[in-house]
């Protein structure tokens, strides 16, 4: 815990968040660049899917990113209304925009890939319900961080909001096994995964390179988030002064 | 009333975490029979479903059943491997709809107990693999539907 | 116990005393009742199959819409600020708060949807088992309602804000509303299991409301 401590104060963490962000930027577009590579031109065929597999290396890892996102955030809120501890607040609210834009991203792919494969653009079944109520969750947590003005009553009631949301994230997870759903199952099980070696390896980079694209922008989201305080406060003393 | 703050929240957690508990017992049992997207054939049978109600019924294509008629109008057979209804559709076809393919349809009975279609979704399995790899592994003989096996237990 | 009582029933006399409470939810869900064919069109054939869905969309946007009287008017005269202080935890003071507001609003307005399914061409087989969901769906609508109340309390335009946070909460008291109710369904079996599923999710929100409502009233009042 103490480390962690370390690391959570706010000037700490922004030398540190200097050190590291072209590193983690770096990575971020190199995964990415192999793994669109991959996906889009090496990879084979599906052989029910044909060339419309290749949605899915976008549309997967979006849509697992768009929820572990989520639960990070709620983790985050936890620990900010448990511990109160001061950056735990800026992690939760910095994650939603992304969490959100992958969301959509998800949504959006995956009508277009049931399109031609379902024969429909969108189904009201248990998995896409959910999925589009994740959205609204999101949309709903962002708006109550711009409605209030006090920070740090916008930050409690923001967690409040996170936390009653999370209950949709194991709906979302398990809701493809507890119904029968038009959605297919989840390709990883126990068992291990249902997808053959040629199109996980890709899928797998890709889901890495979302991972680390949402480890760079929401460390740059708090470091700005910091900024804008900051100023905030100078502004005010300088109101003061005058 | 006697209680001191803390001792009231702690009752008041307890007492919360009870109740969760029991919600959480409840659907549990509950859950299964719920929100299904389509019913399977078995469960046609089993709950005799009037021919006024619309609803969806999905399974997998029978292998042979296809027979294509006037126009767009397609009659098939969609098998839960246990029990087995005819459909009839006017309409076209998704891309992935194959026989042997997992299939959702949405429509009435009628008296014959022939599925009225209007809508023909395709459903996919969790598969996914190269053409090449599914050929060889048809040869093989080691090819199977785990969607079947998953479906089959519960219903 | 007697202190619980005590705020219960100064809720209710305060919502019969101010007016305005059940009326005007009971006038906003006629309007949307009226609306809704005048939308879809006269068709008696298509009424009749979407009358349970119209039926508790009007509903849950009625409690929705009378929700932000729960708190508003302690918050502004500093009441709710006293009973911070008082014996009785705040989590129970919203609990208690949202229990009259589903005396006063969601309950009426639960037994009247059905009744005014004629409006929509409710299949009358349909009018009791739709009132038992409502009545049942409706106390988690009222909960949920206090909670969104009491997230936004302190907020001047909280009301497209808790509209926001609030109706996705709403999803799944709607899906298994409606096929507890009997409506889309193929059996009797299943409409008996969402009833109970309708059970177990009322019970969740009548722990998770009162949590987060305490919270967040807390939250504003520092």
């Amino acid at each position: 815990m103490a480390r962690i401590e370390k690391f959570a104060n706010p000037t700490r963490f922004l030398r540190l968040q200097e050190k590291v962000q072209p590193w983690l930027a770096a990575i971020t577009a190199l995964l990415f660049a192999v793994g669109l590579y991959y996906a889009l031109a090496k990879a084979p065929a599906d052989y029910q899917q044909g060339e419309t597999v290749r949605i899915m290396f976008i549309h997967v890892p979006a849509a697992w990113g768009a929820t572990m996102v989520y639960a990070f955030m709620a983790l985050s809120s936890a620990i900010a209304v448990i511990f109160r501890h001061p950056l735990a607040d800026l992690s939760a609210k910095a994650a939603a925009p992304i969490g959100a834009v992958f969301t959509f991203l998800a949504l959006v792919t995956g009508a277009l890939w049931g399109k031609p494969m379902w024969g429909t653009y969108w189904v009201w079944d248990a998995r896409l319900t959910s999925f589009f109520v994740l959205f609204l969750l999101y949309l709903g947590y962002i708006a109550v961080w711009q409605a209030i003005d006090d920070y740090h009553r916008a930050a409690k009631i923001a967690a409040i909001v996170a936390l009653v949301g999370a209950v949709n994230v194991p709906i979302i997870k398990f809701s493809v096994e507890w119904w029968n759903s038009l959605h297919q199952p989840s390709i990883m099980s126990s068992s291990g995964s249902s997808v053959h070696s040629s199109i996980l390896i890709p899928l797998l980079i890709m889901v890495a390179a979302y991972s680390f694209l949402f480890l760079t922008l929401h460390l740059l989201a708090i470091r700005s988030e910091l900024r804008k305080r900051k100023i905030h406060q100078l502004q005010l003393a300088q109101a003061q002064k005058v | 009333m006697a209680m001191t703050r803390k001792k009231q929240r702690t009752t008041m957690i307890v007492g919360g975490l009870v109740v969760l508990g029991i919600a959480v017992a409840i659907i549990a049992t509950a859950l299964k029979d719920t929100i299904v997207f389509f019913y399977t054939p078995t469960e046609v049978a089993e709950k005799s479903i009037s021919p006024t109600t619309r609803f969806r019924l999905g399974g997998l294509v029978e292998k042979g059943s296809v027979k294509r008629g006037e126009g767009t109008t397609v009659s098939f057979t969609v098998t839960d491997n246990a029990q087995t209804i005819n459909v009839q559709y006017t309409g076209t076809l998704p891309d992935l709809f194959r026989e042997g393919q997992g299939v959702v349809t949405e429509g009435k009975l009628d008296r014959a107990g022939t599925f009225i279609a209007d809508s023909v979704l395709a459903k996919h399995d969790e598969n996914y693999m190269p053409k090449e790899v599914a050929d060889s592994l048809k040869k093989q003989g080691y090819w199977k539907h785990t969607e079947d096996e998953k479906k089959q237990p519960e219903s | 116990m007697k202190m619980l009582w005590a705020l219960l029933k100064r809720d209710l006399v305060l919502s019969w005393r101010q007016g305005g409470g059940v009326g005007t939810a009971f006038g906003f869900f006629l309007t949307v009742i009226v609306l809704l064919p005048l939308g879809i069109g006269p068709d008696a054939g298509v009424l009749q199959r979407i009358a349970p869905g119209g039926l508790w969309i009007a509903l849950l946007l009625s409690v929705l819409l009378s929700a932000d009287q729960i708190y508003s008017t302690d918050y502004e005269d500093g009441s709710l600020e006293l009973m911070t202080f008082g014996a009785v935890p705040l989590e129970v003071v919203s609990a208690i708060k949202s229990l009259a507001h589903w005396l006063t609003s969601g309950l009426p307005l639960a037994i009247a949807a059905p009744l005014l399914g004629f409006l929509l061409n409710l299949d009358t087989s349909l009018v009791f088992p739709l009132m038992g969901a409502m009545v049942l769906g409706s106390v988690g609508l009222s909960f949920l309602a206090g909670l969104g109340a009491a997230v936004t309390v302190g907020l001047r335009r909280g009301g497209l804000l808790v509209s926001l946070l609030v109706l996705p909460l709403y999803v799944p008291v709607l899906i298994f509303g409606i096929s507890a109710g009997g409506a889309g369904t193929a059996g009797p079996d299943i409409t008996a299991a969402s009833f109970a599923i309708l059970f177990a999710i009322t019970l969740v929100i009548l722990v998770v409301a009162p949590f987060g409502s305490g919270a967040a009233l807390r939250a504003y009042m520092r």
